[in-house]
């Protein structure tokens, strides 16, 4: 298991060249991690049978081996859907930030190693998360589609359920560069008036716009029955401004400057930028939207379980 | 503050080296990628002021460490001086109402121009000035008294009995100058009519009264003073109904007195004398005083005396005197003797005096001294022992408690004392002195007695023992003796040599000749001389004693024959303004705390006791001061204070110097404690 998880390891998956090679690794040490696995068995097609664990649901025995064999066991199915997912990927220039390696000090607080060359950068970590979803989707027989945006829509592959629609996607994840500004919200109504089957929506972004215009592009999405999931993507140096010293910070979209001593406003900062999630993770809340922060720090398996998790209640 | 080491201080300069750090120090940003400014745009706005803020605190903070090391090694010394105090004007209106300030030249008494004066010097002070009102011949003083307080209370002011204390005035001034503020500035009024009695008392001030401002007003008449006074009077013995006084009057006007003395016994008047007197004379008039049947009806006797008409000062015309009569009691004298003739004189003498004393007489008996006990002492008043035998050793205390209870004992040294009983007797405190060694020497006595007071012996008989020559008369030799430190020596031999000596024990005394009786008295036989002698050393007990008080004196009113220990028995007594108080009886008399005034203190009831209360002699003598000599006696008793109230705290040590090294230490320490918290506290 702990095999497992390291192919999960952003870092890890960062020195893999081929995206191929970064979704097949993430998806499969995503299933060596799961024991027992909980998303078999919501499909009609025989997989296998495994041994009858307590708790699992009665209805999935088959009693016929326990006629005859007098053991109870589990009849597994492979899932055979005709999902349609659409993975909306935030390439702004936003998503290029790396915050530094970092490290726990004895407070108990995360504090950035010295030097800053190290860390993950956003889009990075989320096109390993695109490519994983993608990779997994298609493997379920589902249609996978891909966009990439900034201020407007850069990229955008159709769905399909093909498996050889998966190198598409992974040729559109690994050229891909982050420029240009965040739009988001015209993004979300160019992508909801275009779109006309409706399916699963992933957006994977910082949501670093205005918050008001995303809640109404989101709304949009939800108006058009789509089943919306947002992979909130986070450098946890954002999160937690863990900078030393005097520091003047460039806006990587408006390059605008700010001189500042991270220490003294630290506090201050960590609350508004709380206050900020969670009125993202309300709002999202309220509007039937699945709202999933990521920590670029952190492994891919909590991306993945969201995910899973929502595609369960849809079936 | 100042410094002892006070180079260090340039050491302060250093504190230029931080504040140009400050100034040209300029931050080094290091610059990085970021996305969320928004959410650090609104901290930083209130990070900058408060970081700019605690900038500055850290740089004050470095300043102040550099400075107070540098004020630390140069040793600062604080001199703490009183704060300064509103200038307050204090008045001190010394105003004089002692009996003299009673006389009228037929307009204002001097009381009221007195009043008057201090009244226009209270108006023209300013309002919110302080007085204090001291009425020289009054205890009282009223203090802190606004303007219109210290009008009405003035205004209020009577005449007081006692005499003006000058004293008194100038030593509560100095304390109350001492304790007054540092920002005062005191004056002093004294209104006063100065006379000798009040200038008198000035010269014998120890240390002048600082002050601010004196003025002193004179209160004189420009009339010519019409003042006599009745300044004493003795009552001398009583004789036929008759009672001799002695009456001295005194003319302290400025024109001549002729007036009349009268005396009143209760309610008959009689002149006693036609007085006339020159200024400034003053004579002794010798009258009797007819007392009629009063001398068998009561021990004390009011006898009031007066001078009419009238002057300018009619309180002091009057003279109160009170006569104790003399007790009619017989006197019961045992004679112990050691052998049978040697009392021989003694008794004769006594004989004899019974017989010319038709008021009193002495019962004698005779005792052998070996024979003598307690019961003998019972009835006994008066014991004459003519010699210290071994009897007396075991008599010792029962003759110590026979003098206590009012006894009187005269030991004569015949031959050796008894070495056992003579110290018995002095180990009892009974004998007046200790008799050591005889020196069988020639030796003659003084020509009199000395002058005693008081009734230990007979002072009359002792003045006309003078006229006998017994200093011509040689005794056969003296002893050499001790005295006691409580006796008196009441007459002596030329070589200074104690011949009698005299203790008071309890209520008696006892009496110690220093020859034997054959030689004091056997010597003096062929004269009366013995029996004056006898009589001396008896003690007087037919002349009138006197109850009359100058007023402040303790006036006592002796009860004779209550036998009342103290606090027991109770009488009321009514004073001079007639009030009516209970008095403890203590000591055969009664103490009578104030008595109100000059006239009559006299007991309520039986016995009908008096005592007079008198001006105090010289009170009313109304001299006239002399400019010239008044100003020169207040330059010398007051002195010019001119600095208000800096003077005074520095004499009295209110400046002080305190090291303060140690407090600027405390402060470094926890400066440098500080410094470091609050950059921390930057960093974070």
């Amino acid at each position: 298991m702990r095999q497992g998880r390291e192919y999960l390891d952003p870092a890890f998956l960062s020195k893999l060249a081929n995206m191929d090679l970064v979704a097949r690794c993430a998806v499969e040490g995503f299933f060596a991690g799961l024991h027992p696995s909980p998303f078999h068995g919501f499909s009609v097609e025989y997989s296998d049978h495994r041994q009858y664990h307590p708790g699992d649901e009665l209805k999935f025995v088959d009693w016929k081996v326990f006629g005859r064999s007098d053991r109870l066991y589990i009849k597994r199915f492979r899932q055979e859907t005709n999902a349609t997912v659409y993975i909306l990927l935030d390439t702004s220039n936003s998503m290029s930030f790396a915050g530094n390696p970092v490290r726990k000090v004895p407070d108990g607080t995360f504090r950035a190693a010295q030097p800053c060359s190290h860390g993950v950068r956003k889009i990075d970590y989320a096109c390993f998360l695109a490519a994983a979803l993608s990779y997994l989707m298609l493997s379920q027989g589902d249609s996978t589609s891909l966009m990439l945006f900034a201020e407007t829509v850069v990229k955008q592959i159709p769905p399909k359920s093909k498996h050889t629609h998966l190198n598409a996607i992974l040729t559109a994840l690994q050229s891909t560069s982050p420029s240009g500004r965040t739009n988001l919200a015209n993004v979300l109504h160019v992508f909801a008036e275009a779109t006309k089957r409706r399916g699963m929506v992933i957006l994977i972004s910082d949501l670093l716009d205005d918050e008001g215009d995303i809640y109404k592009g989101l709304a949009h999405l939800k108006f058009l029955k789509h089943d919306v999931i947002i992979f909130h993507t986070m450098d946890h140096q954002e999160l937690n401004l863990g900078y030393e010293g005097l520091i003047e910070f460039e806006d990587l979209e408006s390059k605008a400057r700010l001189q500042t001593f991270p220490q003294s406003i630290r506090d201050s900062y960590r609350k508004r930028v709380a206050e900020f999630l969670d009125e993202v993770q309300k709002t999202a809340g309220k509007s039937g939207i699945d709202y999933c922060l990521l920590d670029t720090s952190q492994p891919l398996d909590k991306a993945l379980i969201a995910y899973l998790a929502r595609r369960k209640r849809m079936m | 503050m100042s410094f002892v080491q006070w180079t260090f201080l340039l050491g302060g300069l250093a504190v230029v080296g931080p504040l140009i750090a400050h100034l040209l120090a300029k931050p080094r940003f290091r610059r990085v990628p970021f996305t969320m400014l928004r959410f650090l745009r609104s901290g930083q706005i209130e990070s900058q002021s408060r970081r700019k803020l605690r900038d500055l605190l850290i740089l004050l903070l470095r300043c102040a460490i550099i400075v107070l090391i540098a004020m630390l090694f140069a040793q600062p010394i604080l001199h703490i001086r009183p704060k300064p105090q509103r200038t307050r004007n204090v008045y001190y209106v010394g105003l004089d109402n002692s009996m003299s300030m009673a006389y009228s030249d037929g307009s204002d008494s001097y009381i009221d121009r007195a009043i008057e004066s201090a009244i226009g010097y209270i108006q023209a002070a300013g309002t919110d000035s302080v007085f204090n009102i001291c009425p020289l011949a009054s205890p009282d003083w009223l203090q802190g008294l606004s303007k219109e307080q210290a009008m009405v209370a003035v205004k209020g002011l009577k005449v007081s009995p006692a005499s003006a204390k000058m004293g008194d005035f100038l030593s509560a001034l100095g304390r109350t100058k001492r304790d007054a503020l540092s920002g005062d500035v005191t004056s002093v009024l004294l209104v006063s009519d100065f006379t000798p009695n009040t200038l008198k008392q000035l010269p014998n001030v120890q240390e002048p009264a600082e002050t601010h401002n004196i003025d002193y007003k004179p209160i004189v008449s420009p009339e010519p003073i019409n003042n006599a006074a009745i300044i004493e009077a003795h009552a001398s013995e009583v004789v036929g109904g008759r009672i001799g006084i002695d009456v001295t009057v005194a003319n302290y006007g400025q024109t001549e007195q002729t007036r009349l003395l009268t005396a009143k016994v209760k309610a008959s008047e009689s002149v006693l004398a036609e007085v006339s007197l020159p200024p400034n004379q003053r004579r002794t008039y010798q009258a009797q005083v007819d007392i009629g049947g009063s001398e068998r009806e009561q021990l004390s006797l009011p006898i009031e005396l007066s001078l009419s008409p009238g002057d300018g000062l009619r309180q002091d015309d009057t003279f109160y005197l009170a006569v104790s009569m003399p007790e009619r009691k017989s006197l019961d004298v045992l004679l112990a003797r050691n052998t049978a003739n040697e009392m021989f004189l003694v008794a004769t003498a006594l004989y004899t005096l019974s017989r010319m004393k038709p008021d009193g007489a002495f019962k004698m008996r005779q005792v052998l001294l070996s024979d003598l006990a307690s019961a003998d002492l019972g009835s006994a008043d008066i014991l004459i022992c003519s010699a210290i035998t071994a009897p007396l050793e075991r008599m010792a205390s029962a003759l110590r408690n026979f003098v206590r209870a009012g006894g009187r004992i005269i030991f004569f040294l015949t031959g050796e004392p008894a070495y056992n009983a003579t110290a018995q007797l002095w180990q009892q405190d009974v004998l007046p002195a200790l008799p050591r060694k005889y020196t069988p020497e020639k030796i003659y006595v003084e020509p009199k007695p000395l002058q005693q007071q008081g009734s230990a012996v007979d002072n009359l008989a002792a003045e006309a023992l003078a006229n006998y020559r017994i200093d011509n008369m040689p005794f056969k030799g003296w002893w050499q003796c001790e005295p006691h430190a409580q006796s008196r020596c009441l007459w002596k031999f030329k070589d200074d040599q104690g011949f009698i000596y005299c203790k008071s024990i309890g209520d008696g005394k006892s009496i110690l000749v220093n020859t034997s009786a054959d030689n004091s008295l056997g010597s003096l036989t062929k004269s009366s001389a013995s029996v004056a002698f006898c009589q001396y050393l008896l003690g007087a007990n037919s002349q009138v004693s006197e109850n009359s008080f100058a007023y402040g004196e303790p006036v006592s009113l002796p009860v004779p024959g209550v036998e009342a220990t103290s606090g027991q028995q109770q009488f009321w007594v009514e004073t001079c303004d007639a009030q009516k108080c209970r008095v403890a009886l203590s000591k055969s008399s009664l103490l009578v705390p104030d008595p109100g005034g000059i006239g009559w203190v006299k007991t309520l009831g039986k016995p009908a006791i008096y005592a007079g209360v008198n001006l105090p002699q010289g009170e009313t003598d109304m001299t006239k001061p002399v400019s010239k000599e008044l100003a020169e006696i207040m330059s010398r008793v007051f002195s010019r204070d001119t600095e208000p109230g800096v003077a005074s705290a520095d004499v009295f040590g209110d400046k002080k110097q305190t090291s303060l090294w140690k407090v600027f230490a405390w402060t470094l320490i926890f400066l440098l404690l500080l410094e470091p918290a609050i950059a921390n506290r930057l960093k974070r």
